[in-house]
């Protein structure tokens, strides 16, 4: 294994025609990628351009895609259900734009959700204590997720995708649904796990998360292609 | 995934979706109620089938054809050398011979009967059987000790029961019970007949005393010792050289066709009429309680549908939180399991809640039958005989029923592309 934590070659991605006798919707062409370890990346990307698809297929949850994908030197093809839920729970966190947290649980039960899970995670008490720390979210470990604010939802997803502390965070839109003092301090939280090496690859319209990051990719006609307004800053 | 988390997990669903849960868990309950509560009271009735039509498993009751091709040939009769025939029948483990007593008796009664003036005059039936077929059940000697001296004698149990509730109360009668007869002394005339209107020339009078209860005894009639009968048969010159019938007893019920057969290939029959009663009402029940045990069985797997229902609206409504599930690495396994150990629990709750409901209905009817019914002989305590197979059998069909119908619901959870989970609105 090389030091990429994500290597595509030549993914393509299509689906199929809407209507009897179109044509087949194209969402990836070809496309190519290497994310180094400790690297943070930004994908932006108009509307319907694949970006939440591009996540997907990295994290082994969407498979219908030709090409090869390999996190962490594993080909995601040649793994079975159980390899990638293990892949899934150990090497990857998610973050989604809309939280997805469960309502019957309390902040610290959601982070503490991969313990339920394959082999669980070693000190997951302990280290759900330290995520929710992370995120400065202690003071609200009992509390269920309606009575938190958008942003403390966000960040409990966070220290759910911190929990069993995966080389790999992978976060679609993180800051989407939050205003723009509570989107700062996510992006702050990203920079802070970049810089205590984690890889990022954040799909984002926000400018301020491009910015924070170390390399910005526009996804757009189905290839990927370097922001050539931005540069990263980190 | 671990059995102690799933359950954590599950049961954080189970009471977030309490009310359709319990909505599920009450059609369960339901259909396990029901039949929980029939099985009780199929078993409940056949033991008071049981009770009134006591039938051993192991013995028949062989007789003479009134009318076959022996007659013909010579009459054929129950004879020493014929019982020990029967009695040397492979399979068989002892045989009685019964005596009819052949001569007429009346018992007239004028006196005390328990602190009440009693006038009575009966027409006796009686026949002799042998000491030890009734010597379990008889509290004094049951033996004949000549000329001169009270007769011991034994009736059977149903009989008590008839006179208590039945005779007793139209005549301001006691109530009595076996303890207080056992003992009771009273007059005989044999040779003498009410009905018949006629006196034999050797009639005479002794006394009769009840030693015992006993299933074995024939209802319409007293049993007396066998030597006292055919003792009594001789005086009046009747034949003493053949038996009435033969209670054969077999080693095990297994044996008892094969003995049957055996005993019909003799030229013999089995008087088979009381035990053929008791098995058509017994099968009766036994009918009655399966088409109402499968009627409850429907109900339970309409609740079963209803469960199948519940739970693919319940996957439509946690498919997103499926696929987070899936994204924190939940194997399709996990999601499936999930699903069935909360139908599990949802089966396991109605179960427990439909026998609770079985055990309230059973003693709701009894409650009812104490006060409404009049009473009657061989009327019950109760009309349920519940067993913990009944428990188990209606919690495990509750659990069954419950995972069936969340089965293809877990299925189709565990088959969602968690991709199109994450998305979905």
């Amino acid at each position: 294994m090389n030091g990429n934590v994500i290597e595509l070659r030549g993914l393509q991605k299509s689906y199929p025609p809407r209507e009897p006798g179109g044509a087949r919707t194209e969402l990836f062409r070809a496309l190519d990628l290497e994310v180094g370890r400790g690297e943070f990346v930004a994908v932006e990307g108009q509307s319907g351009t694949g970006k939440s698809s591009l996540l997907h297929i990295l994290g082994g949850l969407d498979r219908e895609y030709a090409g090869e994908v390999k996190i962490l030197g594993r080909d995601l093809r040649g793994l079975d259900d159980p390899e990638l839920s293990a892949l899934r729970h150990a090497q990857i966190g998610f973050v989604f734009q809309s939280f997805n947290l469960l309502s019957s649980l309390s902040a610290l039960e959601n982070v503490l959700l991969p313990d339920f899970f394959g082999d669980g995670v070693p000190d997951a008490h302990a280290r759900a204590s330290e995520a929710l720390a992370t995120v400065g979210l202690s003071d609200k470990a009992s509390a269920r997720p309606t009575a938190l604010s958008g942003g403390e939802r966000q960040r409990v997803a966070i220290a759910r995708a911190l929990v069993a502390k995966p080389p790999l965070l992978l976060a679609d839109e993180p800051t989407g649904n939050l205003d723009a003092r509570t989107g700062q301090g996510i992006i702050d939280l990203f920079q802070r796990l970049h810089r205590e090496g984690m890889t990022l690859l954040v799909v984002t319209h926000e400018k301020r998360m491009s910015r924070a990051a170390s390399r910005v990719l526009v996804l757009e006609r189905g290839e990927l292609a370097a922001d050539p307004t931005l540069e990263g800053s980190a | 995934m671990r059995p102690a988390r799933l359950w954590r997990l599950a049961r954080g669903n189970l009471a977030r979706e309490l009310g359709a849960l319990l909505v599920s868990a009450g059609g369960v309950a339901l259909g396990i109620g029901c039949l929980v509560f029939f099985l009780a009271m199929g078993r409940g009735v056949r033991k008071v089938v049981g009770d009134v039509f006591p039938v051993s498993t192991r013995e028949v009751e062989v007789v003479v054809p009134q009318v076959g091709i022996g007659s013909f040939l010579g009459e054929m009769k129950l004879d020493e050398a014929l019982v020990a025939r029967l009695r040397a029948l492979p399979g068989v483990a002892a045989a009685y011979p019964r005596l009819a007593l052949r001569i007429p008796a009346v018992t007239r009664y004028n006196g005390l009967f328990f602190g009440r003036e009693l006038h009575m005059g009966l027409e006796l039936v009686g026949s002799g059987v042998p000491a030890d077929l009734v010597a379990g059940d008889a509290r004094m000697p049951f033996a004949d000790e000549g000329e001169g001296k009270p007769i011991p004698i034994v009736l059977n149990r149903r009989f008590l029961e008839i006179y208590n509730k039945v005779f007793a109360p139209q005549r301001g009668l006691p109530t009595l019970t076996d303890t207080m007869l056992v003992g009771f002394q009273f007059p005989v005339e044999l040779g003498r007949s009410y009905v018949a209107g006629k006196t034999l020339p050797q009639a005479y009078e002794t006394a009769l005393v009840l030693v015992g209860f006993s299933d074995r005894a024939p209802l319409a009639g007293i049993s007396l010792p066998l030597e006292a009968v055919r003792r009594i048969n001789a005086r009046f010159g009747q034949d003493t050289g053949s038996y009435t019938s033969v209670l054969l007893r077999a080693q095990d019920s297994q044996k008892v066709s094969s003995v049957a057969a055996a005993v019909k290939k003799m030229g013999l029959e089995l008087d088979e009429s009381e035990r053929n009663r008791a098995l058509q009402i017994g099968a009766a029940v036994e009918l009655v309680t399966v088409a109402l045990s499968l009627l409850a069985t429907l109900i339970t797997a309409l609740a079963a549908v209803n469960i199948a229902q519940a739970f693919y609206a319940e996957v439509r409504e946690r498919t997103r939180e499926i696929g987070v599930m899936r994204a924190v690495g939940a194997t399709r396994g996990d999601v499936a399991s999930l699903l069935l150990v909360e139908a599990a629990a949802t089966g396991i709750a109605g179960g427990l809640l439909g026998v609770l409901l079985a055990f309230t209905g059973g003693w709701a009817v009894d409650a009812l039958a104490r006060t409404a019914l009049p009473d009657f002989p061989f009327k019950p305590q109760s009309f349920f005989v519940f067993r913990g197979v009944h428990v188990l059998l209606g919690i495990g069909v509750a659990i069954l029923a419950a995972l069936s119908g969340a089965f293809f619901p877990a299925r189709a959870a565990a088959r969602l592309d968690p991709a199109r989970a994450l998305t979905a609105e």
